[in-house]
């Protein structure tokens, strides 16, 4: 009876004004949330350049050959991740595991490479006490990091559905919603990767600094 | 976070069977619905708002004469954090949050919010980061660090122990409870209004909430990102805020003000909304100058992330930035200006009826009028250098948050007492509550004005009887109890209207916006059929279409009657079932951050709770297959 | 004597009315040295970035290629020492092409919901606005006193 009851089924499925998906805009909203939050890091890295009154300072410890590297691998997995989602939507479900498993594998190779640099940076003697660069720096970096490794997470989530065929081209937005937030996570390393590393790699003793003598 | 919605579900085997249940414990711990959600955000945060106040009457007391000793020194660093901290986040916020959850899909017509069980994520994890917050009253001393925590008052150097550990703590965990509501309430206005109801048709409760949720958004990280940057330095020794090392305790001001001045605007906003919409409905008369009304609040959100150096003036940035956010300071206060003259010209003219809502509305106009000027006088920064840190500035600023703020919350709660709860709240009662907080209000914060230009600094202990300042002291604290027994009539109030119910019509002021439109109480499903929007204040023109034509004594018999819900069938209604794990998450993340302090043990067991709810959380159905859903 | 007629009676309608102009003299032909070729490259690259038809696995592959070529350059011009000095604005600039070009191509900003692209960009300038103000306070930090 009563035939003009709207039928709902759940809260999260009405589009009703706009048209788009709530998931989406919720995505969205959530990416501009996070832009205030690495832009106060960053912005706390950039007043703080240059500040550290002893060593080690970024030229003595920053490489930056393995983090073109590592850069380089994040890149490709948000190509493989929008790649992914693609091939989702045309249901090409073969191609869309594998592009998404290489993403997963890339995220986990990006993770290694700052596993590898931390250790590095422990072993010479740059601890997030040891002086303000080595604070903003670990700081940001291991929360980018935190970042990553909650997508990783999220996205064998996401494969492991795609494997027992809960998520299909039907849900597609699912994937999608997922592969906003890598991008974001990878444009944020873009960021860190020109100002964090390209910028200040070359920063020597700033004036009033004690030189860095190596690690006791 | 992403809920596969097919039919075919993998089933996590579950700790717990689904609360099913409309009745009885389990359907409030479990619930989804924004209602009761509201309901208990109200209630929590009003337990909160005692707990606070009982904070300011101790201060008082050990105020009220010179050279007093009532208070312990150490006990009354915390008092006056404390009561800061938890008249902030953890009272006018969440109080507001509670408006927002009840009102926003009732004046929208929507069914619920964009994402129910986010929205009670959002009440779990604020309920148990307030708790996290307090229980440091009993592990070794609450935070003592004033309610901005400036370094080096807060750094592990000079404030050994734990007190500040679970300030920053608390505020990360309050931070992700009210981002995941700003989130939610963004996408619910975005996405969720009723067909016809275009930006510029929506009431204005719902413009202020749509501004504050996208100032909470935005400026609840920055918070985070102190907390994470005072964390790391108290628990891991790091070095943002140490001087020793070349840090620059100025950032933690820089960064805190980055927040905190949108945050007064989270905390005023809100309150403007709520008068706004009651002033019109006691006054017959639609809002004077809508579309300035919301242009003025979008204004002043934008506007307020440029004025945070104001919170510096005495630091030290130079005459360059002092000038540059004077002038941007002095801007703020048109919009606001504007707002005060819209309402009183709302008022003008009109066939006002004055009940307690419309009371505390008038006197929130008043007394948020004098807050605002004493702020142009401290937006000047010469002048300012003479307040700064003085009581002048406390007088300020609860003369906006307490006489704004909580008036127009009080003014809300009458106003939609009976449209929340289905019975009246005593007007007789409520009129004693309004004249008692009105006298205690003035006699507790106008003295405060003279004692902060007569030198007496904030957050003092205790001071010599020579100095002149205890008649205006003494006045303070009688007026402080003044509003305490003015809470406990709005207490007795509650109790009493609660035994003797005088129950509520669906539309018993005669009300404009589309929750009245509905029965008082609101079924659970709010609306049988949603409703069409065609005007600002839809609700109206629909019961006096001849208002429309321009005469302003068109027919006044309502030509629409409140929507009757005896013939609606619920079974064509369905509505998201209950979920637990909110709860689980909320309780996770709460263990998770005190084990920061404590032991990585902690840490895990909250992580692994977080980790396990949210893929519950993911894989759970919308409605359990096989149930009569209701 | 006739300007003044014309001041005051072009077009019967006074003199302060704007007089009309014919469509070949409001827009002329182009005489920029290049001809029409700017703006047929403008047509060419909203063409190419409307995505229509064209958001497939090729295209993506091409804009990933590109953020791969302008890392390999940004870290070339790190290497050089004649460079140093505009190092700064330099990599400033590259990042952010990376960061539009991956937020308005991978993540279908430029093809999807304008709404979505309003969000995003009022926060992004919110956010550049006050950490810039943060970061040139605290640079210039008491300057003048």
């Amino acid at each position: 009876m009563s035939s003009d009851n709207i039928t709902v089924h759940h809260g999260e499925e009405i589009n009703n004004s706009t048209g788009v998906s709530n998931k989406k805009l919720l995505m969205w909203a959530f990416l501009g949330s996070d832009v205030m939050f690495f832009g106060t890091f960053i912005g706390t890295f950039m007043a703080y350049r240059n500040k550290s009154l002893n060593g080690p300072y970024p030229a003595d410890t920053l490489d930056i050959p393995i983090t073109t590297v590592s850069t380089f691998v994040l890149l490709m997995s948000s190509l493989g991740i929008v790649l992914a989602l693609h091939y989702l939507k045309e249901s090409r479900m073969g191609l869309a595991k594998l592009w998404l498993f290489a993403v997963i594998i890339m995220g986990l190779i990006f993770m290694g490479f700052q596993v590898y640099e931390f250790a590095h940076f422990a072993h010479i003697g740059m601890t997030p006490q040891v002086n303000l660069f080595g604070t903003t720096f670990f700081t940001l970096t291991s929360l980018h990091g935190a970042h990553v490794s909650l997508g990783i997470l999220w996205l064998i989530f996401l494969l492991y559905n795609e494997f027992n065929g809960n998520l299909t081209s039907d849900n597609a937005v699912d994937l999608e919603i997922a592969g906003l937030y890598w991008h974001f996570v990878d444009i944020v390393w873009i960021l860190i990767f020109g100002l964090l590393y390209l910028i200040t790699a070359g920063d020597g003793v700033p004036p009033g600094g004690i030189p860095w003598e190596g690690a006791h | 976070m992403s809920t596969i919605s097919k039919p075919k579900q993998f089933g996590l085997p579950r700790l717990f069977p689904r609360p099913m249940s409309h009745y009885g414990i389990w359907s409030w711990v479990g619930t989804v619905d924004h209602k009761k959600i509201g309901t208990m955000y109200g209630i929590v945060s009003f337990f909160w708002f005692i707990m606070g106040g009982i904070e300011a009457l101790l201060i008082r007391l050990q105020l009220s004469h010179a050279e007093a000793n009532i208070i312990d020194p150490e006990l009354y660093n915390q008092l006056f954090t404390m009561h800061g901290t938890t008249m902030v986040f953890l009272v006018v916020m969440p109080l507001s949050a509670a408006f927002f959850n009840w009102l926003i899909p009732l004046q929208i017509g929507a069914r619920d919010v964009a994402f129910p069980r986010l929205n009670a994520l959002s009440l779990w994890v604020f309920v148990f980061g307030s708790l996290l917050m307090n229980i440091s009253w009993f592990t070794g001393g609450a935070p003592n660090g004033g309610w901005f925590g400036y370094p080096p008052n807060s750094t592990i150097q000079f404030n050994p122990g734990n007190g500040m550990t679970y300030w920053v703590m608390g505020l990360n965990v309050l931070g992700v409870a009210s981002i995941a509501a700003g989130l939610n309430f963004i996408v619910t206005i975005i996405n969720m209004r009723a067909p016809g109801m275009s930006f510029m048709k929506m009431p204005v409760f719902t413009w202020m909430t749509f501004i504050t949720s996208i100032l909470i958004v935005l400026a609840l990280p920055i918070l985070g990102v102190a907390g994470i940057q005072m964390t790391a330095d108290r628990v891991y020794g790091t070095n943002f805020f140490n001087s020793e090392a070349g840090g620059d305790p100025i950032f933690w001001q820089h960064i805190f003000w980055l927040f905190g001045h949108p945050e007064v605007y989270i905390l005023i906003l809100p309150a403007m909304g709520i008068v706004s919409e009651i002033l019109p409905t006691f006054s017959r008369k639609p809002l004077f100058g809508y579309s300035f009304i919301i242009f003025s609040g979008a204004g002043i959100g934008f506007m307020g992330w440029f004025v945070w150096s104001h919170h510096m003036f005495t630091v030290g940035l130079g005459p360059a930035a002092n000038t540059a956010f004077t002038i941007s300071t002095m801007f703020i206060a048109v919009p606001t200006g504007v707002k005060i003259f819209n309402w009183m010209a709302t008022l003008w003219g009109g066939s006002i009826r004055l009940t307690t809502a419309m009371l505390f509305s008038i006197g929130f106009i008043a007394m948020f009028t004098i807050g605002g000027l004493s702020g142009v006088t401290h937006a000047v920064s010469p002048s300012d250098a003479q307040q700064q840190d003085t009581y002048y500035i406390v007088a300020h600023f609860h003369y906006v948050l307490f006489g704004g703020a909580i008036f127009a919350i009080f003014a809300g709660m009458f106003f939609w007492w009976p449209k929340f709860f289905g019975y009246f709240l005593s007007e007789r009662l409520g009129k004693l509550s309004f004249i008692l907080m009105m006298i205690g209000f003035n006699l507790q914060f106008a003295p405060m004005h003279w004692l902060g230009l007569n030198g007496m600094p904030r957050r003092i202990y205790t001071y010599a009887d020579n100095m002149g300042w205890e008649l205006s002291n003494l006045a303070a604290t009688i007026g402080g109890f003044t509003i305490a027994i003015a809470v406990a009539s709005f207490i007795v109030n509650v109790i009493y209207s609660m035994r003797n119910k005088k129950l509520a019509p669906g539309d018993p002021w005669d009300g404009r916006t589309l929750e009245w439109s509905i029965s008082s109480p609101p079924p659970h499903y709010n609306f049988a059929k949603l409703p069409e929007v065609s005007h600002i204040d839809d609700w109206w023109y629909k019961k006096y279409p001849s208002l429309l034509e321009g005469s302003p004594k068109g027919d006044l018999t309502p030509k629409v009657k409140v929507e009757d819900t005896s013939k609606v069938n619920e079974s064509d209604i369905h509505l998201p079932d209950l979920s637990y794990y909110p709860l689980f998450i909320g309780i996770g993340l709460s263990l998770a951050a005190l084990g920061v302090m404590y032991t990585y043990a902690l840490v895990t067991i909250g992580l692994i709770l977080v980790f396990w709810g949210s893929i519950g959380w993911s894989t759970e159905p919308v409605n359990e297959p096989g149930q009569d859903h209701h | 004597m006739s300007f003044l007629k014309d001041l005051f009676e072009h077009d019967g309608n006074g003199w302060w009315k704007i007089p009309k102009t014919s469509e070949a003299e409001a827009n002329p032909k182009s005489e920029h040295p290049f001809g029409d070729f700017i703006k047929r490259t403008k047509a060419f690259i909203l063409w190419l970035t409307s995505g229509k038809g064209h958001a497939g696995p090729a295209y993506y592959w091409v804009i990933a290629i590109i953020l791969g070529v302008i890392t390999l350059v940004e870290v070339w011009w790190f290497e050089q020492d004649g460079l140093r000095y505009i190092l700064v604005p330099a990599m400033l600039g590259f990042s952010m092409v990376k960061f539009i070009l991956v937020v308005a191509f991978f993540m279908h900003l430029r093809f999807d919901h304008k709404l979505f692209s309003w969000i995003f960009v009022t926060c992004m300038i919110i956010g550049v606005f006050i950490f810039s103000l943060f970061i040139l306070l605290s640079a210039f930090h008491g300057y003048g006193n």
